[in-house]
C-alpha cells in the first residue's frame, strides 16, 4: 500500500480505506464509498522524502542542551549557563553554539511527555509511537510494533538497488520492523566511516577478490546454476524471488551511482572536516549522501546518553562536536537545496530529572524531553510548547509521542491512521493517535 | 514460503463488514423488537461494531460499541442512555440520531450504511417507537446457527446459494441469510457475496467460508475439483501402505489433483539431512547413501539420523525458538539453565507429555532447576493462559484476555478461569532487574491468590476450556498446575497432541496442515482434518514419541514427491501434491556451511566445537545467523523466524568477508583439495557432493573441469571459486 504518495489529493481516511478494500474485496465497497464522501476536505501533501534520524541513545538532558533554567536553584540549573540563538529571547545551554546560530532553520518540541521512564520502553515509544505492550526493563531491546525506518523502508521504498533504511553503527532498540517483516529491518552499516579504506560490508567485494575474479566467478555461476524455477506464479516456488534479490544484488555493487554514495572520501576535506572528523561526524556526512542517492530513512545511533554521574563534564566533551557535526549537517543540506525535502531529529527516548543527583549526575525522567526537528518544511525558529519554571515537566502545548510520530509519518507523505493487518490477522493502527502537531507543518 | 500465512487469518477481523440489506427477515410479525434479537443483528451486520468503526476501543467519536456485538448490555447502554440518550428520541422517533447518522443525514464518519426504504430501517424505527424495549417477554436464546449446505462440491465458476437459520431455544427458528456475515478464507478459490451467495473461482482448490451470525459462527466447507478429471485407476495404483499416504492420496481424489513424481534419492538424501539433523551430509556421508542399492537404505538413513546427536540439538533449537526469553529480562544463568534443560529433553527423548508436563509443573530455583525460568519470564497468571494455551493447545486465548475471541467461543470468563490455575504459583527471591537480571529466585506452588475477572471482578475458579472439569475439588493433594498438566496431556484433549504434530509436519512438509500452526479452530480448518487426527493419534499411542512421527513422515511417498509441478497441481500449496521449496533455516546453513568449508567457526559463550544450533542466547554475536533470521527474544511474539530470503542475505553470501574466510582459509576443504593429489574430477565431485549432496551432471563436470583446467596455476583460486559459484545459488539455499 505505497499509494499515498503517489495519488495527490487523495485523503487520508480514503487512503486507509484502499488498504481495507483491498483487502476484503467488493464487501466494504459501499461503506469506503459513503466515508469518502463524508470526508472531502482533509487532504495532506508529503513534505519530505527523507529523514536523518539522530538517537541519542539513554536519555539526552534536556537542562544542558535546548531546554536551560537559568533561573532555577543551582541545584536546578546546573554547572553550565546559556548561549543566545538566532531568534531573540530563546536561550540554549552553554555548549550548543553551533545549533543555536541556526536555530532560525529549524523547530524545537520542548513539550513531549510521556510514562515510560526507562531506556527499553523509553525507546521504543519514541521510535514507534506506541508505548510497549507490557512492561519491559530498561535494558530491555524490545519490539511491539513497527520503526519509524521499518515503515518507511515499506511505505516509501527504494531507490534502484539501495537499501530503503540504514542503521549505523548498529540497529536500535526498538528500530525493528516487527510484523512488517526482515524485508523492512535496517540495513546495518557498522563500519567507520571516519576510518582510511571504509568500506560497507557486503555491497562491495570483500578484500582479495579483484574484480576480474568476482566475475569470473559470477560467470561460473550462471552457467552452474540449474536448478529448475518454476515461473508459474501459482506455484509461489522461492527460488524465482531469490532471483530477483541476486539481480538487485549486484546492481547495488555495480551501481556507479550506489556505490558512489558509500564514497565519503570523495567529498572535499574541508567539508569532512566541518562534519568532524570522528565517527559520527562521518557518518552524518554519509547519511546526507545516502538521502541524495534516494534512501528514504537514515538512522544514525549514538549511544552513551545515560548520565547518571558526572553528567556536566560528559556533556562538555560529549556536545560540542556533536553539536557541531548535527548543524553542518543541517546547513550542508541547506546549502544543497536538500533541507526543504529532508527531516532531521534529534532525540532520544526522554529528558533528565530536575535536580542533580549526589553523584553529579541526572536520572531519567520522561515528564520533559526537547526535539529538534528540521527541514521538510518545518518551520524555522519555532518552539513549540514549554515545560515549567524549572523544567519539570512539559506544561504547555503538551505532547505525545504518538503526535511526534504521526508527524514525521505525515511529512513523509504516509498516513499515520492507516491500519496494518498483522500476520495474527489483527488490524493494528500505524499511530493510535494520527494528529500530526499543527505547527510543525507547513 | 511465499504463501506461509498469507491465508491466514487476516481477513477475518474485516470481514463484519457491511453485510445483508435486510429485507425478507422473517420476524415474529408485529411483535415488539427486541434489542437482542432483532437490533443487535443490524448493527452486526452493517459494520457498526467492527474494531475500526465503533467497536474499537473508546470507540468512534464518543460512540462505542461492544467489539462485534458481545456485550449486550454495554451496547443498549451505549445506545439507549449514554450521551444523555440523545442517540434515540423516542418523541420523535425518526429524529433519532441513531437513524439520522445511520441514513447520512447527519454528517457520519462512517457513511450512508442504512437506507430509510429498507426493512432495517423499519426495524430499527419500530424499536424506537416502542420505546426501545430491551427484549420480547419470554424472549428465546439462540442456541445455535446452521449453514445448508456446509460441504460443498462446486465446479470452477459454478456458484451456490447458502442458506443460513438460526435456532432458538423455544424450537423456533428462522432464516437469516441476509443478515448473516460471510468470509472466504481464501477468497480467490471460492468468493462468498454479502447474500451468502458462493461462487467458485477459477482455481480448483478448496477452502472454507466463514458464517457468523452475532456470536454464532458455522463453516461450510467448498471444494472445488481439478476440471479435467484423472484417469481412474491412477490413485489405485499408487503405494498407500502408509496410512500418510492413504489419507493425503484420498484428498487429491476428491480434488481430482494429480501428485507430482518421486523425487530422487539424491533430493530425499539432503532433505532427509537437513529436516531431520538440521545440517547437509558430508560429501562421505551423501556417497555412502547414493552409492547403497539396499532396498531399504531409506529406512537406515532415517532410522542412522533419528540417533544422531545432531537430531536433539536440530529440534530443541526449535522449542527454544519457542520458550527461550529474553537474558536481559530474566538473566544469563536463569536462560543457560532453561536451554539445557529444554536440550535435555531432546538428548534423552523423553515423551512430549512429559516434557510439557515437568515444564508446567517445574519448581525451585531457576539457579538449578532450568524449567522454572518459564515461569520468572512470564509472571503473571494472564501471561502464562496466552503462552499456555497458544503453544499446548493451538488455541489464541490472548484474544479473550481483553474482549471476546471472534471467531471462536471463548469469553473473557474462560481467559480468567484459564489463568486462575496458575493462581497458587508462589515466587521467593531476586525478582527481574534488567538489564542484569542476576538474582535468584525460587518457584513453588503456595496459598491461592485470586485471579479476577477485570470488569466484573469476580474471583475465577479454575475451569478447563473443554472437556470435564470434574475431579478438581477432590484430589485436594494435587496442585492446580498438576491437575493443569493432567488435563493437558491427557486423552480429554485432542489439540494436545495435534499442535505439536502439526508443527512437526509443517517443519517437514513446509507447510501446516493448519496455518498457522498454533492456531486450531473451526473457523481455520486444517487441510486435512483426517490427517491431523491420523497423526495425532500415532503420537498419542506411541507414547508421544516424537521420533515415530517423524520416521513415520519420512518413509512417505508423500514426503518423497518432487517439486517439479504439473499442470494438475500447480496451484497446489495446501495438500502436499508437490513438495513445497524452502529455504534452509540460519542455523542450518551455518553449520552446513562450517562442515562444506573444512574450518571450525567458533563462538563466545559456547564451547569450541560447538554447532550454531547450540548456540544458546541470541547475545552470542553472529552476524550470519543475524542477517538469516534466527528468532529474537527482544521481539514480541519472539519465536518469528524469518523464513522468506531478503538481498541482505544474498548480498551476505556473495560478499561477506567473514564467508570468504571460512571458504578461503589455510588448512580447510579447498586447501586441502589444491595440495591433494585427486584428479579435478575427483575434486569437482567431491565439492558437488559436499555442497549440492549430489554428483554433478556431465554437463556439469565438463563446465567445471573446463574452468580448472583454465587455470592450471590457480587450482586453490579455482577450486574456491567453484564453491563459491555453488554456494551462491538457490540449489544450495533452498531444500528442493
Amino acid at each position: 500500500m505505497t499509494i499515498f504518495r503517489n495519488c495527490e489529493g487523495i485523503t487520508r481516511r480514503n487512503c486507509l480505506q484502499l488498504g481495507l478494500g483491498g483487502l476484503v474485496g467488493a464487501g466494504l465497497a459501499p461503506l469506503l464509498r459513503g466515508r469518502a464522501l463524508a470526508d472531502v476536505g482533509i487532504e495532506r501533501q508529503q513534505q519530505a522524502d527523507a529523514c536523518i534520524l539522530v538517537w541519542l541513545d539513554g536519555g539526552p538532558t534536556h537542562y544542558e542542551t535546548f531546554d536551560p533554567k537559568p533561573e532555577a536553584p543551582v541545584e536546578i540549573r546546573g554547572e553550565f549557563g546559556t548561549t543566545p540563538t538566532a531568534v531573540p529571547g530563546t536561550h540554549f545551554s552553554e555548549h550548543m553554539v553551533n545549533l543555536a546560530g541556526i536555530f532560525d532553520k529549524y523547530s524545537l518540541i520542548r513539550s513531549i511527555r510521556h510514562d515510560q521512564g526507562n531506556h527499553g520502553a523509553g525507546n521504543h515509544y519514541m521510535m514507534t509511537g506506541a508505548p510497549p505492550r507490557i512492561p519491559v526493563g530498561c535494558g530491555a531491546f524490545v519490539s511491539f510494533h513497527p520503526s519509524l525506518g521499518s515503515v518507511v523502508a515499506k511505505e516509501v521504498g527504494a531507490p534502484d538497488g539501495l537499501p530503503p533504511y540504514f542503521s549505523m553503527p548498529s540497529m536500535s532498540r526498538s528500530g525493528g520492523p516487527n510484523f512488517l517483516g526482515a524485508n523492512y529491518a535496517p540495513f546495518v552499516v557498522s563500519n567507520d566511516p571516519n576510518r582510511n579504506g571504509f568500506r560497507v560490508r557486503d555491497v562491495a567485494l570483500p578484500d582479495g577478490v579483484l574484480h576480474d575474479r568476482f566475475n569470473r566467478r559470477r560467470e561460473l555461476r550462471s552457467q552452474l546454476d540449474q536448478l529448475p524455477r518454476w515461473e508459474d506464479s501459482a506455484v509461489g516456488d522461492p527460488s524465482v524471488t531469490a532471483d530477483e534479490f541476486y539481480v538487485q544484488g549486484y546492481q547495488l555493487m555495480e551501481s556507479a551511482q550506489a556505490q558512489a554514495a558509500f564514497r565519503v572520501e570523495t567529498e572535499e576535506a574541508s567539508l569532512r572536516d566541518r562534519y568532524g572528523r570522528n565517527s559520527f561526524g562521518q557518518r552524518a556526512l554519509l547519511a546526507r549522501r545516502l538521502v541524495e542517492a534516494g534512501v528514504p530513512f537514515v538512522t544514525l545511533y549514538e549511544g552513551g546518553w545515560d548520565h547518571h554521574t558526572n553528567i556536566f563534564d560528559a556533556i562538555s566533551k560529549r556536545i560540542p562536536p556533536l553539536e557541531s557535526t548535527i548543524a553542518t549537517l543541517i546547513q550542508d543540506l541547506e546549502d544543497r537545496g536538500r533541507l526543504e525535502r529532508t527531516l532531521v531529529l534529534v532525540l532520544g527516548e526522554f529528558g533528565r530529572t530536575p535536580k542533580v543527583n549526589d553523584r553529579g549526575g541526572r536520572d531519567h525522567w520522561s515528564n520533559a524531553m526537547s526535539v529538534m526537528m528540521a527541514g521538510g518544511g518545518t518551520p524555522g525558529g519555532q518552539v513549540v510548547g514549554a515545560t515549567d519554571r524549572q523544567g519539570y515537566s512539559a506544561v504547555e502545548r503538551v505532547l505525545s509521542p504518538e503526535r511526534f510520530v504521526s508527524t514525521i509519518y505525515a511529512k513523509l507523505g504516509i498516513d499515520p491512521g492507516k491500519i496494518y493487518i498483522t500476520p495474527d490477522g489483527r488490524p493494528v493502527h500505524l499511530v493510535s493517535d494520527d494528529r500530526p502537531i499543527e505547527e510543525l507543518m507547513a | 514460503m511465499l504463501f506461509r500465512r498469507v491465508y491466514s487469518l487476516p481477513f477475518l477481523f474485516l470481514a463484519i463488514s457491511a453485510f445483508g440489506v435486510g429485507n425478507g427477515t422473517e420476524g415474529w410479525g408485529t411483535e415488539l423488537v427486541s434489542f437482542e434479537l432483532d437490533v443487535q443483528p443490524i448493527l452486526t451486520a452493517r459494520g457498526c461494531n467492527q474494531g475500526a468503526c465503533h467497536g474499537k476501543q473508546r470507540g468512534q467519536n464518543g460512540f462505542q460499541l461492544s467489539l462485534l456485538g458481545f456485550d449486550s448490555d454495554f451496547d443498549f447502554r451505549a445506545l439507549t442512555r449514554q450521551s444523555r440518550g440523545r442517540r434515540i428520541s423516542l418523541a420523535t422517533p425518526m429524529n433519532s440520531l441513531l437513524l439520522k447518522k445511520a441514513t447520512g443525514e447527519t454528517p457520519h464518519g462512517g457513511g450512508k450504511i442504512l437506507d430509510a426504504s429498507g426493512q432495517d430501517y423499519q426495524t430499527l424505527l419500530t424499536w424506537i417507537d416502542q420505546g426501545v424495549p430491551r427484549n420480547r417477554p419470554d424472549e428465546p436464546k439462540i442456541v445455535g446457527v446452521h449453514v445448508v449446505p456446509d460441504d460443498l462440491v462446486l465446479q470452477v465458476g459454478e456458484s451456490t446459494q447458502l442458506d443460513v437459520r438460526v435456532n432458538y431455544s423455544d424450537g423456533t427458528s428462522r432464516q437469516v441469510t441476509p443478515t448473516a456475515a460471510y468470509q472466504s478464507n481464501d477468497q480467490p478459490i471460492a468468493k462468498v457475496s454479502e447474500q451468502g451467495l458462493v461462487t467458485a473461482g477459477s482455481l480448483p482448490g478448496e477452502t472454507a467460508i466463514m458464517v457468523r451470525y452475532l456470536q454464532e459462527i458455522a463453516v461450510c466447507h467448498v471444494l472445488i475439483p481439478h476440471q479435467n478429471p484423472l484417469s481412474s485407476d491412477l490413485f489405485s495404483k499408487m503405494k498407500s501402505d502408509n496410512v500418510i499416504d492413504h489419507l493425503v492420496w484420498e484428498k487429491l481424489k476428491r480434488l481430482q489433483v494429480a501428485p507430482s513424481r518421486m523425487a530422487t534419492d539424491e533430493k530425499f538424501l539432503r532433505r532427509a539431512y537437513a529436516d531431520v539433523i538440521g545440517r547437509l551430509p558430508t560429501a562421505q556421508e551423501a556417497r555412502r547413501f547414493l552409492e547403497s542399492t539396499e532396498d531399504n537404505r531409506r529406512e537406515q538413513l532415517v532410522d542412522r539420523l533419528l540417533e544422531s546427536p545432531d537430531y536433539a540439538e536440530h529440534w530443541a533449537n526449535k522449542w527454544v525458538d519457542l520458550l527461550r526469553p529474553n537474558p536481559y529480562r530474566v538473566g544469563i544463568k536463569a536462560v543457560l539453565n532453561y536451554d539445557q534443560w529444554i536440550r535435555q529433553q531432546f538428548r534423552e527423548n523423553r515423551p512430549y507429555d512429559v516434557f510439557i508436563r515437568d515444564l508446567l509443573t517445574a519448581q525451585g530455583s531457576t539457579w538449578d532447576n532450568g524449567p522454572v525460568t518459564f515461569y520468572r519470564d512470564r509472571r503473571s497468571p494472564d501471561e502464562l493462559t496466552t503462552m499456555v494455551s497458544r503453544l499446548f493447545l493451538g488455541v489464541r486465548l490472548e484474544c479473550a484476555k481483553c474482549h471476546h475471541h471472534p471467531f471462536e467461543r471463548w469469553a473473557q470468563d474462560d481467559f480468567y478461569s484459564f489463568a486462575a490455575f496458575f493462581s497458587e504459583l508462589g515466587r521467593k527471591g531476586t525478582g527481574l532487574s534488567p538489564p542484569i537480571s542476576g538474582g535468584e529466585e525460587m518457584f513453588f506452588d503456595d496459598k491461592v491468590k485470586p485471579v479476577r475477572h477485570p470488569l466484573t471482578e469476580a474471583v475465577m475458579e479454575p475451569k478447563f476450556l473443554y472437556g470435564a472439569a470434574a475431579n478438581l475439588g477432590e484430589d485436594s493433594d494435587r496442585t492446580l498446575r498438576e491437575k493443569l498438566a493432567d488435563w493437558l496431556v491427557s486423552g480429554e484433549n485432542p489439540y494436545f497432541a495435534q499442535v505439536q504434530v502439526n508443527r512437526i509436519w509443517a517443519d517437514l512438509m513446509g507447510r501446516g496442515l493448519v496455518e498457522p500452526v498454533d492456531d486450531l479452530r473451526v473457523t481455520n480448518p486444517a487441510s486435512n482434518q483426517p490427517l491431523l487426527e491420523e497423526l495425532a493419534r500415532q503420537f498419542v499411542e506411541s507414547g508421544f514419541d516424537q521420533k515415530t512421527i517423524i520416521r513415520s513422515i519420512l518413509l512417505s511417498e508423500v514426503y518423497r514427491l518432487s517439486s517439479t509441478p504439473t499442470p494438475s497441481n500447480r496451484t497446489d500449496y495446501r495438500n502436499y501434491s508437490r513438495h513445497y521449496r524452502k529455504r534452509l533455516r540460519a542455523e542450518v546453513l551455518l553449520d552446513s556451511l562450517e562442515q562444506i568449508s573444512g574450518r571450525e567457526l567458533s563462538w563466545r559463550g559456547v564451547p569450541p566445537g560447538a554447532a550454531a544450533k547450540e548456540i544458546w542466547t541470541h547475545r552470542v554475536t553472529s552476524i550470519f545467523l543475524d542477517t538469516f533470521g534466527r528468532p529474537n527474544p527482544n521481539q514480541d511474539p519472539p519465536c518469528e523466524r524469518v523464513e522468506a530470503l531478503t538481498m541482505t542475505q544474498t548480498l551476505h553470501l556473495m560478499n561477506s568477508p567473514e564467508l570468504l574466510q571460512l571458504v578461503t582459509k589455510d588448512g580447510g576443504s579447498a586447501d586441502r583439495f589444491s595440495q591433494s593429489d585427486q584428479s579435478d574430477r575427483e575434486i569437482i565431485d567431491e565439492i558437488y557432493l559436499a555442497i549440492y549432496s549430489r554428483f554433478p551432471t556431465i554437463q556439469e563436470r565438463g563446465v567445471a573441469v573446463a574452468f580448472m583446467a583454465g587455470l592450471p596455476e590457480q587450482r586453490r583460486q579455482a577450486i574456491e571459486d567453484l564453491m563459491w559459484a555453488l554456494m551462491n545459488t538457490p540449489e544450495f539455499v533452498f531444500l528442493d
